[in-house]
């Protein structure tokens, strides 16, 4: 389970501030698919930094009572002078996993192929995703925290995400940041609407997207 | 639930062993690389600088000064020297530099401090045994009369170091003039570490303005411990110690809030 309560969040670049969103509250139950949707700018990536533990709330609180992933999206989580297999061996280490069953993983499931061994920084954020994606299925969280790059990538790898975490995978609590509404209307039971700083929590998914849809 | 708190901080104890050990491998990885000599590029820096400082001033002052060796005292002297000035300028926007790996939310923003730190630290011990080993073999370096005293002195010195980069590294993400001041004030304290000066060579009054610098008595038990009897310290390890835990509190202090408004891309 993660509860959020009363988060807010304000960037404050000198004298200037700007308050993203304030006051929300969440809880996420095990096995909950949660869409975050709102428009370009609304904080749905801030909110899914806030809950991986990547920045930290203006004010309120986040309680994880199971493992999250970090925020698997376009940046972060890699050290781009490293190659592709030290960056899984760095991430292998801090998450206390076996190096080579994870190498084994990544090799079979990214499909990188030679890649493996040039610096991140020269990947595409297509090569980029695949890596994240399957650094975190390697290490099996119970929470996903999934920005935007679910539809990153080529059909064929599209398809294969689609398989391990929406279907073997389909137990596992998802938090999932998308303007993709027919993927949100298929998978998600959950809706959390941002706009102009207020967020609004649906449980029928196809109200929100309409909503959505409508701003 | 005393044992409750004591298993957590056992188990976040060995995480974050864990995380300092991959970023050494990381940052040794990234700075170094695999080829040629590797990770053993850490000593070449500070063997570089003491060395050919060292040389410099042999051809320039002759070969004593005050009765002690000078190639020896300067490389004495400029190894510390060289761990605090990278230690600090390395510090300086250490955690915009390394945001991307805050991501993985058991990396915390001390790990990359006491990372950089551990580095330079191994690199200016290495540096250290390896140049004494060679002018020993010259008959430049005397043998320590008391090997713990020097480390002793090594590592206050290198706390004191810590505290200091705990104090800049979140100062430099808060405001950008820190880092135009951070080059200038750490080359205008180099007489003021006892880096060119033992305290007894200096008049009575100097020395008692000297000693108010942490570093010297750092500096001085680390000398006091290759030469002995050779010449006489003054130090005070207590005082550089307290103010390096004092410095640490407020670094701690800082760190926390900087990281509450840290912006990660």
């Amino acid at each position: 389970m993660i509860v959020c309560s009363n988060l807010s969040k304000t960037y404050k670049h000198g004298s200037s501030q700007k308050q993203v969103f304030s006051n929300v509250n969440l809880v996420v139950e095990p096995g909950d698919r949660l869409a975050l949707l709102g428009r370009n700018g609304a904080g749905k990536s801030t909110l899914i930094k806030l809950i991986g533990g990547v920045e930290m709330p203006t004010s309120g609180k986040i309680a994880r009572k199971m493992s999250v992933s970090w925020p698997l999206g376009f940046a972060g989580g890699f050290q781009g002078s490293l190659t592709g297999y030290d960056n899984a061996r760095f991430i292998a280490r801090i998450y206390r996993r076996e190096y080579s069953e994870i190498r084994a993983f990544v090799e079979d499931f990214s499909e990188l192929g030679r890649q493996l061994r040039m610096p991140v920084k020269t990947y595409s954020s297509g090569m980029r995703a695949r890596l994240a994606f399957a650094l975190s299925l390697a290490i099996e969280f119970d929470c996903y925290l999934i920005d935007e790059i679910i539809l990153v990538g080529d059909q064929n790898f599209s398809r294969k995400c689609q398989y391990e975490l929406l279907e073997q995978r389909k137990n596992r609590t998802m938090i999932l940041a998308s303007h993709s509404t027919p993927l949100v209307r298929e998978f998600c039971n959950k809706a959390l609407l941002i706009h102009n700083g207020e967020a609004t929590e649906y449980d029928d998914v196809g109200s929100a997207v309409d909503v959505y849809d409508s701003l | 639930m005393a044992h409750a708190s004591l298993s957590k901080f056992r188990s976040g104890w060995i995480t974050q062993v864990r995380v300092i050990h991959a970023l050494m491998i990381r940052e040794l990885t990234t700075r170094y690389g695999r080829d040629n000599i590797g990770f053993l590029w850490i000593m070449v820096e500070p063997l570089l600088f003491a060395g050919l400082v060292a040389l410099i001033w042999h051809f320039m002052y002759g070969e004593t000064k005050h009765g002690v060796g000078i190639t020896a005292f300067i490389v004495t002297g400029y190894i510390p020297i060289t761990l605090f000035r990278h230690g600090v300028a390395r510090s300086v926007a250490i955690f915009t530099a390394n945001s991307s790996i805050l991501y993985h939310r058991q990396v915390k923003i001390l790990d990359f401090i006491v990372v950089r730190l551990l580095i330079e630290l191994l690199g200016g011990m290495m540096a250290f045994v390896f140049i004494a080993g060679v002018l020993m073999v010259f008959d430049q370096f005397p043998v320590p009369t008391d090997i713990g005293l020097t480390i002793a002195g090594w590592m206050i010195y290198a706390f004191f170091s810590f505290s200091i980069c705990l104090i800049i590294a979140p100062l430099s993400e808060m405001s950008e003039v820190v880092e135009k001041f951070v080059p200038v004030t750490t080359y205008v304290m180099i007489p003021f570490s006892g880096l060119f000066t033992l305290a007894e060579w200096l008049t009575p009054t100097m020395r008692e303005y000297l000693m108010w610098s942490p570093f010297v008595s750092g500096m001085e038990m680390l000398r006091k411990g290759i030469w002995g009897d050779q010449i006489t310290a003054y130090y005070y390890p207590w005082y550089t110690i307290s103010c390096s835990v004092v410095a640490t509190m407020i670094g701690l202090v800082l760190c926390r809030r900087v990281r509450r408004t840290l912006a990660v891309d």
